[in-house]
């Protein structure tokens, strides 16, 4: 197969195919979840089979002219491949929990569709070289996760879905009229046309709008939270894949890889992470709503890959990028702990549990595991990313800001230990049991992954090296 | 040997840690052979290394500078074949002391991770393994902990948390000496600690000395001495810990800076040491628990150390590292005759024992020799470290130093009196039942450490010229001496006497304090626990209102609260409530002007066609 090949089916095969699932549905349950399984088992394969071609640090651009002088063009280098194996495969990951986790409630046809779409949405996304059809994807994740959010009727709830949608939405019309603002300057969408080219500040506020709306960095972060009324696979998914990565993803693509921005927002974004960083840690450590403290441990998080892509030193780069790897397999897992816990207790308030590690042993143990790689503790994944993007900012001059982003990782140390204190160790305040055998395996794989990646963490870096390599053009 | 050879002192432990998990915990001889035996190859393979000193093995890793190179040379051997010798006399002890812990097998594992990171952290000849095995320790001493008891998550955390900021504060000063030198290789590494390079400096002492135990972040160390298993103790806030802090703090001040005799740097670290000598014997002083006794003088110990390489003299620096071993084999030794009383009497509250001595005669020799050393009693290995130290300290023109130094020596000798005098002196305790003198696993650690503070102190010619003598090669003046065995225990000069008479004020102090209390042991101290003024200061202390980790947590939930209310709630209130209301507020405008009447539409429309033609006509203008 030609690497344009494996691109465009990674793309359609689940952007299409999701479509099919109701129909599947009809068929039988088994049948979905099967086709629903092996939809995402191919989207998460297929990106693997691109891995020798990104060593090699190339780039490959598929371009097909449409009207309106668009083009629909696919960029296909260690960058975007990166990104989906990441995505895909934790995606994939999270649909094999939801056969446990989702089983008896209703409305599976259109859950595993928009699951399904959501994740081809995001392949499109991370493979598209015009701004527009960035957009469009973007577009169309911001819809399924409307849908998503508000799996469960209850209107409370449906509420927090709209203000998702609007939030998101929101900022991504803003981004537009940046898009549309650059298209003034350069009469272009495509990136590859536009590498290097220094955009005006005006835009770069307008297109970080909908990055930072989307990626739930604060200002634009508090949907996030809300959007825990969720599924706990759904919030798994929105934080861990596909949805607050998307725009961190944009960043790397757009004001990295393609342009150069305004030296006075070379030295404001990395405030504005760390920022954010701290202000969502700040609020982690308050809320005792479990599903909201890892809510704000993922904008806290995130504000770290913005720092490291934002002080665009070789480290902050390739740590930032090993971030959204390592960020994404521990956070996938840290939620769907909790998912495993707010099953068996029914309650979503740390304070009311107690003791859980007697009876569930092995995701408490993946939870710890989870929550060190997170804290950044060798020899789990977590270190490597955290340390790597704390040195870019360093080396970038930025002492300060690495100061902060140091005091944020010992509270996000406070807060993600009380959380494993009140849930797991202590006196048992309520029966529980283990999770199902899907729910269990998969929250064990990601634990048994999070210590893999940082032990064999030579491999993933090497591709995020070329990756930085083949996105830092100012170094050439 | 060849270079990857040098990769067994780490992952010879890790393999042995996965035995240890994997045997089922039944089966526990296999269990404990293995890892008595695989510690006696790390022994074999830490002495053999230290013969050979000189080994070199490096790949790439992460790129970018960032490589697993592994150096051996004359320091790292010595500190390598240490790690060795205490993981061999613990885990001798443990196979009798820990026998029946519920997580027996955890608690192997453990340990092995714990040398294998320690080893891991030793041998690194670039920062980034280094920072990966250095703060690797945080996970397995948490571990090591929980392994305790009920409420010993809570110190777990502690230790965790306070572990963690100072190996935050390392990472950042390592971070900012890349910047500075442009390389991560600590071999290449010598820059003066000037400017941002004296942040660096600051930042890295922070992470050597929080892992040596040294104040302000030494408080989970007296909690971990009630909450962990003993042998935790005397293996890793007593031995590990000292040897990889105070190794990497000796690297910092000679090898990456050079810390100059006198400067602000070399002042600030002589006065953490000497603050942390005297507040932490004080606190030491008037402990009614043995095991939370030892443990203050673990961290009063550390500031000998401390002090000692901050003085940056010669004879300094070498009392400090050679302070640091033999403080590693002592306070090591006295944990496990504490463990040992605690094994066979099931209770370490001085109140409650007394008269041990004739039940428990071996395990009472040994505490007497190993506390005697730590009070610098003529001719114990303590003895010749302290006039070291003290002699360094009287170098550098600061007299004060030396002063704290000496009124540390005043009272850990009184706090060993009154520990000695409770236990294993005066009446046989009621409390406790008949008991035996404890096996030979637990004896045989406890008088192999009280062997070695005899020889290290009598024939002190041994270790120094045979360890400490040569870290210092190259690092001082030419011309000037570097033998200091010569002297080592002559007791007539003026410094070795004012130390003798230290020794006589506490010997009097104790026999004060015991007579006012009614001949009570354990109350010896309570002279100077009621002293006008220093009993407001106890009292405080024991609120825990100098312990920097119950300051730091009420200053994060704090702040947490603060940036909560005030940034997060108010934007989240934007949403909420601002945009809600505007919506509602701009729809209802346009409600109201749907009125249903014909007329008003009808206005509308031809105001909007006025503003349409309007717009047009200035465009085609």
């Amino acid at each position: 197969m030609s690497t344009e090949l494996i691109v465009l089916l990674t793309i359609f095969i689940p952007v299409i195919g999701s479509f099919t699932i109701p129909i599947a549905g009809r068929i039988s349950k088994s049948a979905r979840s099967v086709w629903s399984l092996l939809l995402g088992g191919a989207t998460a394969a297929l990106p693997l089979f691109l891995i020798p071609f990104a060593l090699t640090g190339g780039q490959v651009i598929f371009r097909r002219p449409l009207a309106l002088g668009l083009d629909f063009a696919l960029i296909i280098d260690p960058l975007s491949i990166f990104m989906s194996i990441v995505s895909s495969f934790v995606g994939f990951l999270i649909i094999l929990y939801s056969l446990g986790y989702i089983a008896h409630e209703d409305n599976q046809n259109e859950y595993y569709l928009m699951v399904v779409l959501f994740i081809g949405s995001m392949m499109g996304l991370v493979y598209s070289s015009n701004l527009i059809f960035m957009y469009l994807f973007w577009e169309i994740i911001a819809i399924s996760c409307w849908r998503l959010i508000g799996f469960y009727r209850v209107k409370e709830y449906v509420l927090k879905a709209d203000k998702a949608f609007l939030v998101t939405f929101f900022g991504a019309v803003v981004m537009l009229l940046g898009f549309v603002q650059i298209y003034g300057n350069t009469q272009s969408f495509d990136l590859m046309d536009m590498r290097g080219t220094l955009i005006p500040g005006s835009a770069v506020l307008l297109i970080l709008f909908g990055m930072f709306s989307k990626s739930a960095t604060v200002p634009l972060h508090t949907w996030l939270p809300d959007a825990g009324v969720a599924p706990t696979t759904v919030t798994a998914l929105l934080h861990a894949a596909v949805l607050v990565k998307i725009g961190v993803y944009a960043y790397a693509r757009i004001f990295l890889f393609t342009f150069d921005i305004p030296p006075g927002w070379k030295e404001a974004i990395p405030w504005i992470a760390v920022a954010s960083s701290l202000v969502a840690a700040a609020a982690a450590t308050v809320e005792t709503d479990f599903k909201r403290i890892l809510a704000y441990s993922t904008v806290s998080q995130i504000g770290y890959i913005f720092l490291g892509f934002s002080v665009a030193t070789p480290d902050g780069i390739s740590g930032s990028l090993l971030f959204i790897l390592m960020h994404g397999l521990a956070k996938a897992g840290l939620f769907l702990c909790a998912g495993v816990v707010i099953h068996a207790t029914h309650k979503r308030d740390i304070r009311e549990m107690g003791g859980l590690i007697k009876t569930m042993p092995l995701t408490a143990v993946s939870f710890l595991v989870c929550a060190f790689s997170v804290i950044g503790i060798p020899p789990f994944g977590g270190f490597f990313s955290k340390f790597l993007v704390i040195v870019g900012t360093v080396k970038a001059g930025a002492i300060w800001v690495a100061a902060v982003a140091l005091f944020t990782a010992v509270l996000t140390m406070f807060y993600l230990l009380k959380v494993f204190s009140q849930v797991f160790l202590g006196e048992a305040k309520a029966a529980a049991h283990e999770g199902t055998r899907s729910m269990v395996f998969v929250v064990t794989l990601l634990a048994v992954l999070s210590l893999a990646a940082g032990i064999l963490v030579a491999y993933p870096m090497k591709l995020a090296e070329v990756a930085t390599a083949g996105i830092s053009w100012w170094l050439k | 040997m060849t270079g990857p050879m040098l990769l067994l002192p780490i992952f010879l432990p890790v393999a042995i840690a996965l035995i240890a998990i994997l045997i089922p915990s039944r089966v526990r001889y296999v269990r404990e052979g293995i890892s008595v035996l695989g510690s006696v190859v790390l022994l074999y393979f830490g002495y053999a290394f230290f013969t050979i000193k000189d080994l070199t093995w490096k790949v790439s890793w992460l790129g970018n500078g960032m490589d697993f190179d592994l150096r051996l040379y004359h320091f790292s051997a010595f500190i390598l074949l240490g790690l060795a010798g205490f993981l061999f006399l613990i885990t001798l002890y443990s196979t009798v002391k820990m026998k029946n812990v519920p997580r027996v097998r955890e608690y192997y594992a453990y340990v092995f991770l714990t040398a294998a990171f320690a080893n891991g952290a030793t041998l690194s000849n670039n920062f980034v393994p280094l920072i990966f095995f250095w703060e690797g320790l945080l996970l397995t001493l948490y571990g090591l902990i929980t392994i305790g008891g009920k409420d010993s998550n809570r110190t777990a955390v502690k230790s965790f948390i306070l572990g963690g900021f100072c190996d935050f504060s390392m990472i950042l000063g390592v971070a900012i000496l890349w910047k500075i030198t442009g390389t991560l290789t600590l071999s290449e590494i010598s820059v003066k600690p000037e400017g941002l390079a004296a942040v660096s400096f600051i930042l890295m002492v922070i992470g050597a000395i929080g892992k040596a135990g040294a104040m302000p972040f030494h408080t989970w160390i007296p909690d971990a001495a009630i909450d962990a298993p003993v042998s935790v103790m005397a293996f890793i806030p007593a031995a590990l810990e000292k040897l990889l802090g105070i190794y990497f703090l000796a690297r910092i001040t000679l090898d990456f800076f050079q810390l100059e005799k006198n400067s602000t740097l070399a002042i600030v670290l002589m006065t953490i040491g000497a603050a942390t000598i005297v507040l932490a014997v004080f606190m030491a002083l008037i402990q009614k628990d043995f095991k939370r006794l030892l443990s203050y003088h673990a961290v009063s110990q550390v500031g000998y150390m401390i002090l000692g390489i901050g003085t940056a003299v010669p004879i300094g620096i070498a009392g400090g590292i050679f302070h640091m071993i033999n403080h590693a084999m002592y306070k090591c030794g006295l944990f496990l005759s504490s463990g040992s009383v605690e094994h066979r009497c099931g209770t370490t509250e001085l109140k409650k024992l007394g008269g041990m001595r004739q039940e428990m005669p071996l395990t009472a020799f040994g505490f007497a020799v190993c506390a005697l050393a730590i009070s610098g009693v003529w001719p114990l290995n303590g003895f010749v470290s302290k006039e070291m130290v003290f002699h360094g300290a009287v170098e550098t023109g600061y007299i004060v130093f030396a002063i704290a130094a000496w009124v540390g020596a005043i009272l850990t000798f009184a706090s060993f009196l009154k520990a000695g005098h409770s236990v294993f002196l005066g009446p046989r305790s009621q409390d406790v039942p008949a008991v035996k003198e404890s096996e030979s696993p637990v004896l045989i650690p406890i008088l192999t450490l009280a062997g070695l503070c005899i020889l290290f102190g009598v024939y002190n010619k041994l270790p120094l010229k045979g360890f400490i003598e040569p870290i210092l090669e190259g690092h001082v003046e030419a011309g000037e001496h570097l033998d200091f065995s010569s002297h080592a225990l002559a007791l007539f000069n003026p410094i070795a006497l004012i130390s003798v008479g230290c020794l006589v004020i506490a010997l009097l102090l104790h026999l004060y304090g015991w007579r006012k209390a009614g001949q009570k042991a354990y109350l010896a101290s309570e002279p100077v626990h009621k002293f006008p003024v220093i009993k407001q200061i106890y009292d405080l202390a024991e609120r825990r209102i100098f312990d920097i980790y119950e300051q730091g947590v009420r200053f994060l939930k704090w702040l947490s609260g603060v940036l909560f209310k005030l940034i997060d709630r108010p934007i989240d209130a934007v949403y909420e409530k601002g945009v809600t209301a505007v919506g509602r507020a701009f729809t209802g405008l346009l409600q109201a002007a749907h009125t249903g009447h014909y007329a008003n539409y009808l206005a509308w429309s031809i105001g909007g066609l006025l503003a349409v033609a309007g717009i047009i006509s200035l465009l085609l203008r």
